[in-house]
Parts: C-alpha cells; structure tokens; sequence
C-alpha cells in the first residue's frame, strides 16, 4: 500500500482511523472478555459449592440419623451414600477415620478444616490434592462426636474455565484482522474525499498550480474544495502576474536596448576619433549594455520558465557535436574529453536549451572561476552526462545549492562586476529540468568547481552514424 | 530595402547601421504604410517587426508574400515564441531576435537577399518531374513556371544539386541561411513544407523533397 514517496500506510489518515478502531475494538472485546470469564467463573464455582454443600449437609444428615441405628457398619454406610462419581466422603468419630476411597485420607483434608469441624462449626475449603484442586466440605454430624466431609476433585470445573479463557482468549485475538478489515472497508468510503484534498494539495506543492479538487457533489467535502480552489486559483493568477510582468518587463527593455546596441556599434565604428578616457568610457558603455542585455534575455527566459508552457522543439541531438560546436564559439580553446561511446551518445532535447545550459555553464565559468579547463562528455545509457570543470576554487558543500538560485553571488567576495546577469545558473535547472535533466555541483579533482550535466539518452539512436 | 518599425528610433537606428553597409533604407511605421511604400519601390529585403500599432505583422507578410516573392526578415521578441513558427509560416524567409546587434541583422539581410549563385554549377538541374535553372532562377514543371521565394529557391537547388544525398539541417541552414550549427532547424523544417505546397503534386506524401528520420532531407538522385 506505500508506493516510493508515499508515507507509510499507518501514517495515513486511513491508516490511523483503522488503527485506531481496532485498538478501540480490541480493548473492549477485552474488557467483555474479562467480564464474562469473571462472572462465568463465579456462577460455575458458587453453582458448584452450593450443589456440594446441599450434598454434604444431606448426607451428614443421614449418617446422623443411621450411626446411632443398629444394622450398618459405619463402612457400609458410607459407602451407600449417594455421591457423585469421584467425590469421596470420610467420616471422623473418635479418632477413626473411614473413608470410601483409597487415594482420600484423613492427611489429606487441610488441618484447619479439621479442626473447625471438629470445633462443631461446618466449614468448606478448597485446596490442592494430588496435583490438582480439591473442594472439601465438612459437617459435624448431629447427636454424636462425629464429622462427615466429602472431597469434590474440581478438574472438571478447572477444565472448563481452561477451555472458557482459551475461548475467549481467542476471540479477542480475532477482533484484531476482523476489525482491521472492517475498519479498513468502513474508512475507505469516508475518507475517499480526503484522497483528493490530499492528491491535489501534493499535486499543487508539486508545481502544478492548475491542481483542483472536484468535489464530485459531496456535501462534507464542497466549503474546503471552494476554498482550496480559491486559493490555488489566486496563487496561480499571481504566479502568473508575476511571470507577465517580468515578462512586459523584459519585452519594454528590448527596443530601447536595440537602440542602445545600434548607436554603440556606430560609436564603436569611431572610436578611433574619440579621446583616451572616452574610449575608455565606451569600453565600459560596451559591457555595461551587454550585460544588461542579457539580463533582459534571461529575465525573459526564466519568466517563460516559471510561467509554464511554451513548445519545445524536440529533435535528436548529438551531444558531443553539439558541445564541440558550443566549445569552438569561445573565444578561448577548451579541451573536449570524449568518454567511451561518448561521440554517438544521441538526446532527444530542444536544441536552443541545451546550448543555454552549456553557454551559461561556460560563461559561468569564465566569469566567477577563471575559465574552464576542461569539458567531458560521457555515455552511460540509459544517460548521458557532460562534466565541466572551471580553474575556480571550487564551491564549498554548503554552497552548493544555492548556487542554483537567482541572484545567488560568492560570499564575502567584493562585488565585481562580472558580466553575468545572476540567472545563469538559476536558467540552466529550469531548462534541464524542462528536459528531463538535472545539474549537479561538485568538486574537479584539480580543485575547481565541477559541474555535471545529466541528460536521458534518446530511446532510439537514428540509423546510420 | 523596407524597415517596418514602429519605433522611432529603432528605425532610425536600423537606417544608420545598414547605410553605413550601403544599402537604401525606406521606412514605415505602419503595417498599412509599409504596404504602400512597397508597392511603389519594390525592396531588395523587408525587414518586419511583427508588433505594429495598426495591424497583425503576420497580416502583413502575408500580404507581402502575396504580392510577391520579396524576401521577409521578421522581428520578434523572443526566440522561443510561436511568433517564429507562425511567421515563417506567413512567408518570411528568416527571424532576428530583439535586442538584435547590427551585426547580426546584416548577416541576415545579406544572407535572405542573395540569389542562388552556385558559382560553377550546372546551368540546369532536375528534382523529380521539375526542370530548375539556378541563373534564371526559375523552377518549371512541363514548361509551366513555378513561383519561389528566393529561399525557398536556394533551398530547393542546394538539395536538387545533390541529388542523392541527405543533407541535415545543420548542413542547410549553413548553405541556405548562412548560419552554423546553431541555427534554427525551425527554419529548414517549416521552409520544407512551404516548399513542398508549392512543388509537390500531393505535400502530403512528398516525392521531391523526402525527409530522412533523424537524418535530414533528401531529393532522390
């Protein structure tokens, strides 16, 4: 029932209303339990003393009447009384002790019992006798020095609270599986709603902001979906204000900024006339506006990321040529390693993305980290990787991911101008992101930085080479 | 050479950079202005902005693709955009994106506005049942001419030409477009259909011009 990702079922809301039930279940069958051994037991040990106690007193009775009578031994006697099988009766006068059964003598009888009797009180104990319990009821016998007792063996009545506790024993530990059985059928129904609060909240913190919960004409669940759809629909309607205007934003700069490149470029064309300093201010003119413009590029980019959408164009891509392609550009040479099937790794991908994420790797590099010094491709199906190291001094582990964020600067450095716009790094997570990808940062073994760009391979490798 | 722009200043900008090339530059600030000054002096290269005050730049390469077979560099913002897509549709013949350096919009221009030299090429070609004449820059199907845009013409020569063999994308934007390896193959993939609406007798299922999968394309020698 738990998927990867998915919290353990007893953490779910279902999980935790059936567990719940069934604690509550198990503990009251318990209590039943407990209740009916109790009250069972009592009813079968009072039932039972009282039928030995009438039997005893009748039988006292009896030998009372026919002791001082001529005609029976007393043995005969004893051994004509009615009883019940494997009960045994015993009669004390003067110091003799009779009894009808071999195995029950006069030491056997608790010696307390003996001498209430003796004493001309009735009494009745239950002890233990040959491994197992024993009732013995006492009762002096009228109009002469004599006791009569009987001995019950109560196995019978041990056996049935045995077979009682193991019944009920068991029954409790089958309320376990049945009531979580029912209990997981019982909540099912009732928290099925909550599943789809659930689905959609997890689906919206995921990024989908078009996430809605349908209430499907449940009554319990439409004023929280009303309000959940609300929300969702106002965070997304912000999020894509907020994409727009970064968006009219970028699109108002580009015009005044073609005209910028336009008259630099003519400027530039004469700079052999200008003064010194003014060719110096025209330098920093130059990169001032590049700069700048890339910025309003990015900005553009990273607001058509965060807005969502927009047709890529997916086409098989030579990672290797399309690398050394991106290395031949720079202005410095940059060594290309191949790794084994590296030159015929092929991905399916949007072109202009992956040149992005390679150019704003490089540029990346040029200006924090002092170039780069070398760039790996690797095939390792079913992925492809391209590793960049740069000549920097590495990135700190703590660092390491905030990097990737916008605006995101080295610390306690002083604030160079660097040429970048601060949304490289940030661009190249949304675009590998949009294809399957992911970058990661580590360490190169020269000490520099290293970045290694993770793409899937294409499934199907064109024909030909 | 027509600049359709409505800002000021970028179209003055636009003047400057290519007369300094020594190219003519007549100006419009509107789609419908633009129109009528090509009408009257018929350009070399338009050169369109596809945000315009008075009508759709779309609406208006079209209507400059169907007076004629004039080649159209649009302006978009963004690279990324189904502009692109849409406008290549609409007749244009390659793209610049703004914030665009002069640089670039003159390779451009320079590129859209040549005709097909094949400097000692055949004087005649054959793709399929058409007869084409790289000087004359025509394309005859049964003595009956077929009217191309000047790409769509280079296009078709530089696959006629090597008759037989694929060339990919990468390969065309380069002989066609003057780009290198990352040029648009939005380009090459929608001046393809284009070409085959026009040359194949059914686009659907073309005989001219065949794609390769993965490969690129190719006129069967």
């Amino acid at each position: 029932m738990s998927g990867p990702g998915r919290p353990a079922w007893r953490h779910t809301l279902r999980g935790r209303a059936t567990l719940t039930i069934t604690a509550v279940t198990v503990a009251l069958s318990a209590v039943l339990a407990v209740g009916v051994w109790l009250a069972v037991s009592h009813y079968l040990l009072v039932g039972r003393e009282r039928a030995t106690l009438a039997q005893t007193v009748a039988n006292a009775a009896q030998v009372g009447r026919a002791l001082p009578a001529p005609g029976l031994s007393p043995e005969q006697l004893l051994a004509q009384l009615p009883r019940e099988t494997g009960s045994t009766s015993l009669l004390a006068r003067d110091d003799r002790w009779l009894t009808t059964s071999l195995r029950v003598g006069r030491d056997d009888l608790p010696a307390a019992l003996r001498e209430a009797v003796a004493g001309g009180t009735p009494a009745r104990q239950r002890f233990a006798l040959q491994g197992g319990t024993a009732l013995a009821v006492g009762v002096p016998v009228e109009g002469g020095d004599a006791a009569y007792f009987e001995v019950f063996p109560l196995e019978e009545l041990d056996r049935t609270y045995t077979v009682l506790a193991a019944v009920l024993a068991g029954a409790v530990l089958a309320t376990v599986p049945v009531s979580l059985l029912v209990g997981s059928w019982a909540t099912r129904p009732a928290l099925r709603p909550l599943d789809r609060v659930s689905a959609a909240a997890a689906a919206v913190a995921a990024g989908d902001l078009s996430a809605r919960i349908d209430p499907r004409g449940d009554p319990a669940l439409e004023p929280i979906a009303a309000s959940f759809n609300a929300t969702v629909a106002a965070l997304e309607e912000r999020v894509r204000r907020d994409a727009r205007f970064a968006a009219d934003v970028s699109h108002e700069l580009r015009t005044p900024l073609t005209t910028m490149l336009g008259a630099l470029a003519l400027v530039e064309g004469a700079a052999d006339d200008l003064p010194e300093d003014g060719r110096e201010a025209l330098g920093m003119l130059r990169e001032e506006v590049d700069r700048f413009s890339r910025l309003v590029a990015d900005l553009l980019e990273i607001s058509r990321a965060d807005a969502g959408g927009g047709a890529d164009a997916l086409e098989d891509v030579r990672l290797a040529a399309l690398v050394r392609e991106a290395l031949a550009r720079r202005r410095r040479p940059v060594p290309l390693d191949l790794g084994e099937g590296a030159e015929s790794a092929v991905v399916r991908a949007d072109k202009r993305r992956l040149e992005r994420v390679l150019g704003n790797l490089l540029d990346n590099a040029d200006q924090h980290a002092g170039g780069v010094t070398c760039v790996r491709v690797e095939a390792d199906p079913p992925r492809a990787r391209v590793l960049v190291d740069d000549a920097g001094p590495g990135i700190p582990e703590e660092d390491r991911t905030r990097v990737f964020e916008r605006f995101a600067r080295g610390r306690g450095r002083e604030r160079v101008p660097s040429g970048g716009s601060g949304l490289g790094l940030s661009l190249v997570t949304r675009h590998l992101r949009a294809l399957g990808g992911e970058v990661q940062v580590t360490g190169s073994p020269d000490g520099g930085a290293r970045f290694v760009v993770t793409l899937p391979l294409a499934e199907e490798q064109p024909c030909g080479s | 050479m027509l600049i359709i722009e409505d800002d000021v200043r970028v179209r003055r900008m636009v003047q400057l950079t290519l007369q300094r090339e020594g190219y003519q530059v007549t100006e419009a600030a509107t789609g419908a202005e633009g129109l009528a000054r090509l009408a009257e002096h018929p350009a070399d290269v338009v050169l369109l902005d596809l945000r315009l005050p008075d009508q759709d730049g779309l609406e208006v390469c079209r209507a400059i693709r169907r007076a004629g077979p004039t080649p159209v560099v649009i302006v978009t913002a963004r690279a990324d955009s189904d502009d692109v897509v849409a406008g290549l549709e609409a007749g244009a013949d390659d793209y610049v994106t703004k914030p665009f350096v002069p640089r670039e919009l003159t390779a451009r221009i320079r590129a859209v506005g040549r005709r097909a030299q094949p400097d000692d090429g055949p004087t005649s070609l054959t793709a399929g049942d058409l007869e084409i004449a790289p000087l004359a820059g025509t394309v005859t199907r049964d003595g009956e001419r077929i009217e191309l845009t000047r790409t769509e013409f280079r296009l078709l020569t530089e696959l006629a030409a090597g008759a037989g063999r694929v060339f990919s994308r990468e390969e065309l934007l380069d002989r066609v477009w003057g780009y290198g390896y990352f040029g648009d193959s939005r380009l090459v993939d929608v001046h393809v259909l284009r070409l085959r609406k026009k040359i194949e007798r059914d686009p659907a299922h073309p005989a001219i011009v065949t794609t390769v999968r993965g490969m690129g394309y190719l006129v069967p020698g």
